[in-house]
C-alpha cells in the first residue's frame, strides 16, 4: 500500500497524463482561428539597420502582418528592464542598463536577435515570406569574449557605455585577505574559464497569445516558469495594467533556467494578436533555440589560494570576469557579481576571502540563470584551486580537504562572504561519501584499467550551496462538500513533481485523501502572487507555504471537531485523519469535519460556511544552505583522450526530504547537466565574425544514456534548518555545483603521471589528448 | 495531393497529404494525437517516436506519404482499455520521467526495444536509447525502467 506522507516515495499523480500522451504543453494548444508567427532574426553579431523592406513579404500569400523595430518605436512601447539583485557598481552608481526592447530598433548586437515578426496563416508561409523580406545591414565589429571586450580599442557595442562595462561587485575583506596572502607560506594561483553553455530542455520555448476586444484584456500561455513577474514585465512593455494580462503555463518541457525570463517573443504576439484580432502561436524550432535562449555560466577566472605551511586554507581570493552578451537580461549582471560570490570558498574554513566579479557586454546571445547561477561556478572554481594546491604541494587531496572543512562545531557560521551557514555536518558529510566510494578496491581498479591501456583516477568534491528566487510564495487550498480539496500555489514544476509532493504536505498535515487533491499551478488568476521556480526555491518558498495554509487550515478544522464533540479545541489530535479528543476518546473524522465546514447548523459560532478554504502567503527570512560531497572515478583512454565517467557517489544535505524518489531525481538531473558541461556542452561564437557556430543538435553535444556513470545518492538528514518550517534546503541545482570539480578532478588524477595540471571544460577527447600530447612535449 | 490510408491505433484513416507534411505533422495536426512530441528538427531528440509496423521510427524523419498502407502506433495507443503498458508502469515505477517531454519517445522506443530484444541488458538499453535524449532524469531511472518493462513484459 502506497503511503502518502513527508518522507514517501510517492509516486507522481502527474506521470499518468505524461506516459499516456495527454499532458498538454504549448505545442498542444490549437485554438480556434490561430494564426502562426515566425520571428526573423538577426543574421550578423553587430550591424547598424539601415532600413527594412517587407513589401514584398507583405504581399505573399497568407502574410497577415510584419511587425519591425520601427512599428515597435512608433507604439512608444518600453523596454524591458533588468531585475538583477545587483545594480550598482563598486562606486555606488548604477550599473550600465542599455534599453532592451523586444525588437532591435535600428542596430542589431548579436546573432538570433530579433529583427521582425512575421504573422502568417501558417508557419510554412511565414518561412517563405521571412526569406522575402530585404533588412539592409550595415556590418560593424564584433567582440564576443568578455576579456577581450573589456581590453582598449574593443569594437563598442553601446555607444554610451565606455568599454562595454556593465558593473562591477566586491565582496568580503580585501585588507584582510591581503594581509592573508602576505602571511601565507604557499600561494597558488589558477586562470579558469567555466565556459558558455545553455540548458536546452527538450521543449522548445513557444507562446500563444489573444486578445479579447470585449474586455479589454490579453490572454497568453507559455512556456515559462514564471508567470507572474513575467506578466508584469510584459505589461510595462506594451503599457497596459497588469490585470488585464492573464497569464498561464500549461504542462511545461523542462526550464533549467532557460523559461525563467522575460523574453521579448510574448510582447511582440501579444501586440500583433490584438491588431489582427486573432489569437497568434509562435513555437522555437531547435536551432533557433540555440541563438535566442538565455545562455549561462561563461566566466573567465583567476583563483588564488593561500595557505600556512601545514596546508591550513589562510585566504581565497577571486576575481571574475563574467560575459551577459549584448543586454542586460532578467538578472544577467546578477550571476557573475552577487550570483557568485555568496558560496565562495565551498564548505572549507577560510578566515578571510575577497571576491570581484565583474559584468561584461559582448555581441553573443545574453546569459541568464543556468541551474546553479554562479554557484556551480564558484564550487568549481575552489575545488580546482584546491586540487592543483594539492598536487603542487605533494599533499593528499582528500587530506588536504579534510583538515580544511569547516567543523561541525563551528556552525552557525557565517562565512567571510556573509552566507548563514546554520546546519549541516561537512565533515560527517565528506567521509560518507569516501566511505561509499569504495576506496579499498581502487587500487585493483586501477591495475585492471591499466591492463586495458587505461588511466584510472579519482576525486572528491565536497560543495555549498545556497537557494535563491523570489522570497515570498502563496498557497491556497479550497475544500469541496465530498472532502475532495483544490490546492494552489504560486511556485511552478517545470517537471520536478510538485503536483505530487505538495498535496503529500498537505495530505501529512491535514489526513486528507491524497488522490482527492487537486493541485494548480502557474496561473495569475488562479493565485494571487507567484514566484515561479528559480534558485531551488520550490520546496523551501512554495512548500513552507503550503505547509503554513496546512496548519492555519488544521487551527480552524479542530475548532469544528471540537464543537462537532462538544469539546475543546485543545484536545483534539489529528491521526490518520481522524479527529481524537485526547480526554473522552470521541473522534469525528476530517472527511466529516470538511462536511460539516458546508453546514452552517454544525459550525461553531463566528465560522461561516466554507470556513476551512485558506488562502496564506509565506515569506521567508534567510535563504537554506544545501550541502554536500560528489566523488567519481573516471578512466581515460590517453591513446584517443576520451574520458568514461564510471561512478559517482554523492551524499547530498538537504535538509528534510519531503519525497526522496523526486529529490534522487533532482540530484542525477542536475549530475548529467553537470556532466554535460565537464565534457561536452560549450557554446561556442566564431571570434571573428561573431556568428554561432553551436547552432544545433549536431554542433552541440547533450548527455545521452551510454554517457553517464552508474550513481549512488544518499541523503544526510540529521541537519534540517530551521529557517523554513519544513527543514528543507533546496535540492535542484546540487548536481551541477558537485559533478563539474568532481569530474574534471578525476580525470587530472588519472593524468597526474603525465604532468597534466589543468584543461579547460568541456573535457573533449581531443582536448585531453593535446593536453598529454602537450605535457610530453614539455 | 496523393490521398493515403493508414491504421494509427487501430483505427482506419484516410487522408489527404501535401508530398511534403511529416508523418509527425499529420499525427499532431491533423490526426490530434500531441502525445507525440517534437523537440528538434534535425532528428537528433527522438521525443517523436512512434512504432511503424511494430518499428520504431523517429516521425519527424518520415514523410506523411510514405506511411501510406502502414500500420501506426503511437503513445495514446499503448494503454490498453484504460490499463497502463507495463512498460509505462515501469517508468512511473522507476522514475523515469520529469518534464515528461522525451517520455512518448523514449517509451515507444524501449517497447520496440524490450521487443526485439526480449532478454536486453543495460548496455543493451543504452545503446538502443542512443537516439533518444532526455535533459531531465539523467537517464539511471529510465534505464532500470526499460529493464523492468522488458522483464515485465516477458510476464
Ligand atoms: S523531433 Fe527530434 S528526433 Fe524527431
Ligand atoms: S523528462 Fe524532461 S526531457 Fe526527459
Amino acid at each position: 500500500m502506497e503511503k502518502y506522507g513527508i518522507g514517501q516515495p510517492v509516486r507522481r499523480k502527474e506521470d499518468v497524463r505524461f506516459l499516456t500522451g495527454t499532458g498538454t504543453y504549448i505545442d498542444d494548444i490549437k485554438p480556434d482561428n490561430v494564426a502562426h508567427a515566425l520571428v526573423l532574426r538577426s543574421t550578423h553579431a553587430h550591424a547598424k539597420i539601415l532600413g527594412i523592406d517587407g513589401t514584398e513579404a507583405e504581399n505573399m500569400p497568407g502574410i497577415l502582418g510584419i511587425v519591425t523595430g520601427k512599428d515597435w518605436i512608433a507604439e512608444d512601447f518600453q523596454p524591458m528592464p533588468t531585475k538583477s539583485a545587483v545594480n550598482k557598481k563598486i562606486d555606488g552608481t548604477p550599473l550600465n542598463q542599455p534599453p532592451r526592447h523586444a525588437l532591435a530598433i535600428d542596430r542589431v548586437r548579436y546573432v538570433g536577435e530579433p529583427v521582425a515578426l512575421i504573422v502568417a496563416e501558417t508557419v510554412s508561409q511565414a518561412q517563405d515570406a521571412a526569406e522575402a523580406v530585404e533588412v539592409d545591414y550595415e556590418e560593424l565589429e564584433a567582440v564576443t569574449d568578455q576579456v577581450k571586450a573589456l581590453e582598449p580599442g574593443a569594437p563598442q557595442i553601446w555607444d554610451d557605455i565606455e568599454g562595454n562595462f556593465c558593473l562591477d561587485f566586491e565582496l568580503g575583506d580585501k585588507e584582510e585577505t591581503e594581509k592573508a596572502f602576505k602571511g601565507a607560506d604557499h600561494v597558488i594561483k589558477l586562470d579558469l574559464r567555466n565556459q558558455c553553455v545553455t540548458a536546452t530542455p527538450i521543449e522548445t520555448r513557444g507562446a500563444i497569445a489573444s486578445y479579447d476586444k470585449d474586455t479589454g484584456k490579453y490572454f497568453l500561455q507559455n512556456a515559462t516558469q514564471n508567470v507572474h513577474a513575467n506578466r508584469d514585465t510584459f505589461a510595462g512593455v506594451l503599457k497596459i495594467p497588469s490585470e488585464d494580462l492573464h497569464h498561464v503555463a500549461p504542462d511545461v518541457g523542462g526550464g533549467f533556467g532557460a523559461k525563467n525570463s522575460g523574453y521579448p517573443e510574448p510582447s511582440l504576439l501579444l501586440y500583433a494578436s490584438k491588431k489582427i484580432d486573432r489569437p497568434i502561436k509562435w513555437i522555437s524550432d531547435r536551432n533557433e533555440s540555440f541563438a535566442a535562449d538565455t545562455h549561462g555560466r561563461d566566466q573567465a577566472t583567476t583563483v588564488e589560494l593561500a595557505l600556512d605551511k601545514d596546508g591550513m586554507f589562510l585566504g581565497l581570493r577571486t576575481k571574475t570576469i563574467g560575459n551577459i552578451g549584448a543586454y542586460c537580461w532578467t538578472v544577467g549582471p546578477f550571476t557573475p557579481t552577487g550570483g557568485s560570490a555568496r558560496t565562495q570558498g565551498g564548505p572549507y574554513y577560510f578566515p578571510a576571502m575577497h571576491y570581484t566579479g565583474i559584468a561584461a557586454f559582448t555581441n553573443t546571445m545574453p546569459l541568464d540563470p543556468y541551474r546553479g547561477a554562479g554557484r556551480p561556478e564558484g564550487s568549481f572554481q575552489i575545488e580546482r584551486i584546491v586540487e592543483l594546491a594539492a598536487r603542487e604541494l605533494g599533499i593528499d587531496p582528500v587530506e588536504l580537504r579534510r583538515k580544511n572543512l569547516m567543523p561541525a562545531d563551528s556552525l552557525p557560521r557565517k562565512t567571510p562572504m556573509g552566507l548563514d551557514v546554520d546546519t549541516g555536518n561537512f565533515p560527517e558529510v565528506f567521509e560518507r561519501t569516501l566511505k561509499m566510494s569504495d576506496r579499498a578496491g581502487f587500487a585493483k581498479r586501477v591495475a585492471d584499467s591499466a591492463a586495458k591501456g587505461l588511466k584510472r583516477g579519482f576525486a572528491i568534491a565536497p560543495y555549498l550551496e545556497c537557494t535563491g528566487g523570489g522570497p515570498k510564495e502563496f498557497a491556497g487550498v479550497k475544500f469541496a462538500r465530498d472532502g475532495s480539496a483544490a490546492l494552489r500555489v504560486g511556485s511552478m514544476s517545470t517537471g520536478m513533481g510538485q503536483e505530487t509532493s505538495m498535496p503529500q504536505i498537505l495530505s501529512d498535515r491535514l489526513g486528507i485523501d491524497f488522490d482527492k487533491i487537486t493541485y494548480v499551478q502557474g496561473d495569475t488568476d488562479a493565485t494571487p502572487i507567484g514566484g515561479g521556480h528559480g534558485g531551488s526555491r520550490n520546496m523551501e518558498v512554495g512548500g513552507s507555504a503550503v505547509l503554513q495554509c496546512a496548519n492555519e487550515v488544521l487551527v480552524k478544522a479542530k475548532q469544528i471537531a471540537a464543537h462537532l464533540l462538544n469539546s475543546n479545541a485543545d484536545d483534539m489530535e489529528l491521526s490518520e485523519g481522524v479527529f481524537t479528543d485526547v480526554k473522552t476518546d470521541q473522534s469525528v473524522s476530517m472527511v466529516d469535519v470538511v462536511a460539516a465546514s458546508f453546514e452552517q447548523s454544525r459550525l461553531p459560532d463566528g465560522m461561516e460556511e466554507g470556513a476551512l478554504d485558506t488562502d496564506t502567503i509565506y515569506e521567508r527570512e534567510i535563504i537554506s544552505c544545501p550541502n554536500g560531497c560528489h566523488s567519481a572515478e573516471v578512466e581515460v583512454d590517453p591513446e584517443t583522450g576520451s574520458v568514461n565517467v564510471e561512478h559517482m557517489w554523492v551524499v547530498d544535505d538537504f535538509g528534510t526530504i519531503i519525497n526522496p524518489m523526486l529529490a534522487d531525481g533532482q540530484v542525477m538531473g542536475g549530475i548529467a547537466q553537470g556532466l554535460g558541461q565537464a565534457l561536452m556542452e560549450e557554446i561556442i561564437y566564431d571570434e571573428d565574425s561573431g556568428q554561432l557556430v553551436t547552432g544545433s543538435l549536431m554542433d552541440y553535444a547533450l548527455p545521452r544514456a551510454d554517457s553517464m556513470p552508474k550513481m549512488e545518492m544518499a541523503f544526510f538528514e540529521d541537519a534540517p534548518t530551521a529557517k523554513n518550517p519544513l527543514g528543507v534546503k533546496g535540492s535542484g541545482e546540487a548536481g551541477c555545483c558537485g559533478a563539474p570539480p568532481a569530474i574534471v578532478n578525476a580525470v587530472l588524477d588519472a593524468l597526474k603521471d603525465d604532468g597534466v595540471l589543468h584543461i579547460e571544460m568541456p573535457l573533449t577527447s581531443e582536448k585531453v589528448w593535446r593536453a598529454i600530447a602537450e605535457a610530453k612535449a614539455g | 495531393m496523393p490521398v493515403i490510408s493508414l491504421s494509427v491505433n487501430g483505427i482506419p484513416v484516410t487522408a489527404e497529404v501535401e508530398p511534403r507534411l511529416l508523418l509527425s505533422s499529420l499525427l499532431r495536426d491533423h490526426l490530434g494525437l500531441t502525445g507525440t512530441h517534437v523537440g528538434c528538427d534535425t532528428s537528433q531528440c527522438g521525443a517523436c517516436v512512434v512504432h511503424v509496423d511494430g518499428k520504431p521510427v523517429k516521425s519527424c524523419a518520415m514523410l506523411a506519404a510514405q506511411a501510406d498502407g502502414t500500420q501506426i502506433t503511437t503513445i495514446e495507443g499503448l494503454a490498453q482499455k484504460g490499463k497502463l503498458h507495463p512498460m509505462q508502469e515501469a517508468f512511473r515505477d522507476n522514475h523515469a520521467l520529469q518534464c515528461g517531454f522525451c517520455t512518448p519517445g523514449m517509451v515507444m522506443m524501449s517497447v520496440a526495444l524490450a521487443t526485439e530484444q526480449p532478454d536486453l541488458d543495460e548496455a543493451a538499453v543504452c545503446k538502443g536509447l542512443e537516439g533518444n535524449l532526455c535533459r531531465c532524469t539523467g537517464y539511471q531511472n529510465i534505464i532500470k525502467a526499460v529493464m523492468a518493462g522488458a522483464k515485465a513484459m516477458r510476464g
